[in-house]
């Protein structure tokens, strides 16, 4: 099977360019193109308005705030991929992040999913409703989760 | 991501001076600011207060969440509060408020925030959780209820 579309997932934080850093890394190496995803997560700003410690006005500040976010920084990603030669295209979705990120995925028929380190799960309920255990679990597609931020970084600076 | 990796008992006050709304979050944000968890005090408490000006964070079941991003942060915060005599905080029930959590983000950091919001929106929604932080007798007590339920 030849891997010529890598999905990316991320989120607006500084440990995802590390994920993508080496999503970017693979794709050079492969000669696939990416697809970088970032998920508003409108789930959450739904729960926090439903137990009302959110006001509309405010879930909408948020949710404004969190599109810009997430749109600033696959703009970033799309650069960085583009700086190495490599093929970047960028999706800003909404809604439940591992619900997004699975059905994206599968629909784009992506030979792999990229994502950024699993944490440390300290109970089972996590198990169940950590949305990047989630995403790991329900994949499509074989996943890479990616580690080692030092190694990462070496990798990608070898990069021409 | 758990809120008591974030809850030190250094961040807790099981017995709140305070007999308003606008005197619980001073008095959280002295105690956050004073941990040194808050690098621009006045800044944090203006924006937690216009935030309250949206609409109370007084939920209900004697639990207010006073909130906000603020620059007046550096990263993520949250501080505890409990009022034995309860405080009037225009809840959405009308009832005096016994548990404060005051909480702040830096801009940049939203999404680990509206998390750990919803996390602990979901604790608060269980009674016994409720009950066992009203009788909590200590800052290590309410932190190791957070610990055991979260587990």
């Amino acid at each position: 099977m030849a891997i010529k579309h890598i999905v990316l997932s991320v989120a607006a934080a500084p440990v995802s360019l590390i994920t993508a850093k080496y999503a970017i890394y693979l794709a050079k190496a492969l000669q696939a193109k990416i697809t970088a995803i970032y998920v508003v997560n409108e789930k959450v700003l739904q729960e926090l308005l439903k137990s009302r410690i959110f006001v509309e006005v405010e879930a909408r500040d948020y949710e404004r705030d969190l599109e810009e976010q997430g749109g600033l920084f696959l703009e970033r990603i799309k650069k960085m991929a583009e700086s190495k030669g490599v093929e970047c295209s960028c999706m800003l979705l909404k809604g439940g992040i591992h619900e997004e990120v699975v059905n994206k995925t599968r629909e784009l028929g992506a030979d792999i999913l990229v994502m950024g380190e699993l944490k440390e799960l300290l109970s089972r309920k996590e198990v169940f409703y950590d949305e990047g255990e989630r995403i790991f679990r329900e994949s499509p597609c074989p996943v890479v989760v990616v580690k080692n931020p030092a190694e990462v970084e070496k990798l990608y600076k070898e990069l021409i | 991501m758990k809120i008591s990796d974030y809850l030190q008992k250094e961040n807790c006050i099981t017995d709140l001076k305070a007999s308003t709304k606008q005197e619980a979050i001073i008095e959280i944000a002295d105690k956050l600011y004073s941990c040194g968890k808050v690098i621009d005090k006045e800044r944090f408490i203006h924006d937690v207060l216009r935030r309250e000006e949206l609409g109370s964070t007084g939920i209900g079941h004697k639990v207010a969440i006073p909130h906000s991003p603020t620059e007046g942060v550096g990263g993520f915060v949250i501080g505890f509060g409990r009022s034995i005599g309860g405080i009037d905080f225009d809840s959405i029930d009308a009832d005096k408020v016994n548990l404060i959590f005051l909480m702040g983000t830096n801009p940049g950091e939203l999404g680990l925030y509206l998390r750990l919001l919803a996390k602990l929106s979901k604790l608060l929604n269980d009674e016994n959780f409720r009950r066992e932080l009203i009788a909590a007798e200590n800052a290590d007590e309410a932190v190791s209820i957070f610990k055991r339920y979260e587990m």
